[in-house]
C-alpha cells in the first residue's frame, strides 16, 4: 500500500482509529471504487448518502449475509455427539455452535483460551447460556484435551494469497496440534477476509498489542517484571497474529463454497470480493 | 401430475437397467448421461424450469438404482444438466444463446445438440487421459493398482501399444482377478497379489495408478475399498500415487472423514450397512491426478469445480 500521507483523508482517519489491518484494505479498495464513481454534479449531502449507502451494502452483503451463509454451511458440520474445540472468541463461531444446538444437535465445546485478553471467557459464557455443556482450559493444556475432542472450528482474521491463515495468536499451535492427533480443523472466514499478501511467518507482519495489558495476573500482585520499561535489556511483546500453514487446516468455509486453503488464490483470481 | 411424471420416468429407470446389463464396458455415468439425454429429447414439457425439475427427479430414481457407483452418477447427471444450460457455448461464440431461442421448441433442440456435444466429450474422456498419461510409464517400471479399472486399463493397453515394457501388480480386492485377465488378454506380464501384501511388495513398485468412483472438492478420492491403506503405504516409503479419472466423477462433496461419505455411496444396501464397499483417501496422498482436463494436482480439483459451478 503506498505511504500513509498519500493515501486519502479517510484512509488516514482509519489508521489512526485502528492500526491498518488486512482485512480492512478490502473495504478500502471498495470505498475508494464508490468515491471515484459519484458524479460530480451531484451536491454534497446526496454524495453522502450515496457514499453512505455503499458502506451499509458492504457490511450488510459482505459481513452480515456472509455470517448467515458460512452458518448455514458449517452447521452441517456439527453432528450429534461432537466435542468442538473454539479458540478465543468469535462472533461468526459463536454464531455457528448457537444455531446448531437451536437446531437440536447433541455436542459438547472445549474452549481454549490464552492470556492476555481471555475473551475465551465471555464464549464459554454465552454458550453456557444457551444450554451447551463447555469446558475452559488455557492453551498450555490443549494437548491433554485434544484427544476428547472430535472437530476444531476456528476464525480466521485473514486467509492470505499462498493459502495461510492469519489468526489471532495461538491458532497457529492449535492447528498444529490437532493435525498430530488427526483432528479435522474447520476455518470460517468471509471473502473480505481474503488478501492478495503473501508471508510464510508470523514476523514479515504482525500487530503489537498494549504491553501492559501481560502485566496482568490472576491475583493482581506485582509481577517482576512491571517496572520493565525501567530495564534497558527488557521487551515485552505481545503479538495479536499468527500464521497457520495451509497443511495443517483441512476446509476453508466461505460464503461462495466450501475449498481447500490452497484454494484461496482462486477466490481471489475469480473477484468474488463485490466491489 | 406429479404420479403422471414418476409413472413416465420408470420407463426411463428401465432403460438405465438394461443399458447397465448390456454395457458392462461404459461407465454407469455416461449411461446415465444417455437416458437423460433421451428424456429432454421426448419430453413433452413447455417450459425450461419444469424441464429441469424432470431431470433432477430423474436423476435421483437412476441415482437410487446406481448401487455404489451413485457417486458417479450423481455428478455426471449435475454436470450434464449444467452443461446443456449453459446460454452460450464455451469455444464457440457464433452458436446460438439459448435466450434468443423463440419457442420451446428450439429451446428442446439446442439442449439435445449441447447434450450430444457433451455425450462426444465423456465418451472421448477415456481415450484422452490414456493419451495424457501413458508418457508417465516408462521403460521397466513396476505398477500396482488395485481393484479392477476401465480408466486404468485403456491407460495400460495405450503403453503397451507405444511398445513400453512394463510390469503390473494386482490387488485382489473383490474383481482383482478381471483386471488380471484383461491385462493378460492385451499381452501384459499382471500379476494378482493379495491385499494383505502390498506392504511386501510396495519397495519394488515405481508407482501406485487407481482408478477413481468420484473424486471430492479437496481432491480427496473415493474407491473401492482397500486404496486408502496402499495410498498411506506408498507415502510412507515414499511411492507417488496417481489417480486416472473422468472429469465427470469431480463429485460436490467435502468429507473431513471416513465416515463423512453418505451412506448411499458406501454400503450396497444403506438400510443393512453391511461391510463399506469405498473408502476415502485424502489428498495429501495424491501425487497426481490424470484427468480429460489435463494431468492436475488435488488443489486444482476445487479449481476445476469452481469454474464448472460458481
Amino acid at each position: 500500500m503506498p505511504p500513509i500521507t498519500t493515501r486519502p483523508l479517510f484512509c488516514r482517519y482509519l489508521a489512526q482509529c485502528r492500526m491498518m489491518a488486512v482485512s480492512m484494505e478490502n473495504f478500502i479498495k471498495h470505498t475508494k471504487v464508490q468515491v471515484a464513481k459519484i458524479s460530480p454534479d451531484l451536491t454534497e449531502s446526496v454524495a453522502k448518502e450515496e457514499l453512505q449507502q455503499s458502506c451499509d451494502n458492504f457490511f450488510r452483503e459482505n459481513i452480515y449475509l456472509a455470517g448467515k451463509s458460512i452458518t448455514e454451511k458449517a452447521v452441517e458440520r456439527v453432528v450429534d455427539g461432537d466435542t468442538i474445540l473454539i479458540y478465543k472468541k468469535s462472533q461468526l463461531i459463536l454464531h455457528i455452535l448457537l444455531e446448531a444446538k437451536a437446531r437440536n444437535k447433541n455436542f459438547r465445546v472445549m474452549v481454549v483460551d490464552s492470556r492476555p485478553d481471555l475473551s475465551g471467557v465471555q464464549s464459554c459464557e454465552r454458550l453456557t447460556a444457551a444450554g451447551i455443556p463447555c469446558s475452559y482450559v488455557y492453551i498450555n493444556s490443549c494437548t491433554y484435551v485434544m484427544k476428547k475432542v472430535t472437530k476444531v472450528m476456528l476464525a480466521a482474521d485473514a486467509l492470505l494469497a499462498n493459502g495461510y491463515v492469519l489468526g489471532p495468536v495461538g491458532t497457529a499451535l492449535i492447528g498444529l496440534i490437532s493435525s498430530t492427533y488427526n483432528k479435522p480443523v474447520i476455518v470460517c472466514c468471509e471473502t473480505y477476509k481474503f488478501s492478495e499478501r503473501v508471508q510464510t511467518d508470523s514476523i514479515l507482519y504482525n500487530e503489537l498489542a498494549d504491553p501492559d495489558s501481560m502485566l496482568k495476573t490472576l491475583n493482581e500482585e506485582d509481577t517482576p517484571v512491571s517496572n520493565w520499561r525501567d530495564c534497558p535489556n527488557t521487551r515485552l511483546v505481545n503479538l495479536v497474529y499468527d500464521t497457520t500453514p495451509p497443511a495443517l487446516v483441512s476446509i476453508v468455509i466461505t460464503e461462495i463454497a466450501e475449498l481447500p486453503c490452497t484454494s484461496a488464490p482462486v477466490v481471489l483470481r475469480r473477484g468474488a470480493v463485490k466491489m | 401430475y406429479q404420479r403422471r411424471v414418476r409413472v413416465g420416468m420408470e420407463r426411463y429407470v428401465e432403460e438405465f437397467e438394461r443399458k447397465k446389463n448390456n454395457n458392462k464396458d461404459t461407465p454407469i455415468a455416461i449411461l446415465a448421461i444417455q437416458v437423460l439425454n433421451d428424456f429432454v429429447s421426448k419430453s413433452d414439457v413447455g417450459t425450461l424450469q419444469q424441464l429441469l425439475e424432470q431431470l433432477k427427479e430423474l436423476s435421483t430414481q437412476l441415482k437410487a438404482t446406481a448401487g455404489t457407483s451413485n457417486t458417479s452418477v450423481v455428478s455426471g447427471c449435475d454436470l450434464f444438466v449444467r452443461f446443456i444450460t449453459l446460454s452460450r457455448g464455451q469455444n464457440d461464440p457464433s452458436s446460438e444463446d439459448i435466450l434468443e431461442c423463440k419457442g420451446f421448441d428450439r429451446v428442446r433442440k439446442f439442449l439435445m445438440d449441447r447434450g450430444d456435444t457433451f455425450l462426444e466429450r465423456l465418451r472421448k474422456s477415456r481415450q484422452k487421459i490414456a493419451q495424457l498419461a501413458y508418457p508417465f510409464i516408462t521403460d521397466g517400471v513396476t505398477v500396482l493398482t488395485v481393484n479392477v479399472s476401465r480408466v486404468v486399463l485403456q491407460l495400460l493397453v495405450k503403453a503397451h501399444q507405444k511398445s513400453k515394457k512394463f510390469k503390473v501388480l494386482v490387488t485382489q480386492s473383490e474383481e482383482g482377478p478381471l483386471m488380471v485377465k484383461e491385462l493378460n488378454a492385451q499381452g501384459i506380464q499382471a500379476t494378482q497379489i493379495l491385499d494383505a501384501s502390498i506392504g511386501y511388495v510396495m519397495e519394488r513398485v515405481s508407482f501406485v495408478l487407481v482408478g477413481a468412483v468420484g473424486v471430492v472438492e479437496n481432491g480427496g478420492l473415493i474407491n473401492k475399498i482397500g486404496t486408502y491403506p496402499v495410498a498411506v503405504m506408498a507415502r510412507s516409503l515414499n511411492k507417488p500415487f496417481y489417480v486416472a479419472v473422468e472429469s465427470f466423477k469431480f463429485y460436490r462433496n467435502y468429507p473431513l472423514s471416513q465416515l463423512d461419505l453418505p451412506n448411499d455411496a458406501r454400503y450396497e444396501d444403506p438400510e443393512e450397512k453391511n461391510h463399506p464397499e469405498v473408502d476415502f483417501t485424502p489428498p495429501k496422498y495424491i501425487n497426481k491426478l490424470f484427468t480429460d482436463l489435463g494431468v492436475l494436482t488435488p488443489s486444482a480439483v476445487s479449481d476445476e469445480l469452481m469454474k464448472l459451478y460458481i
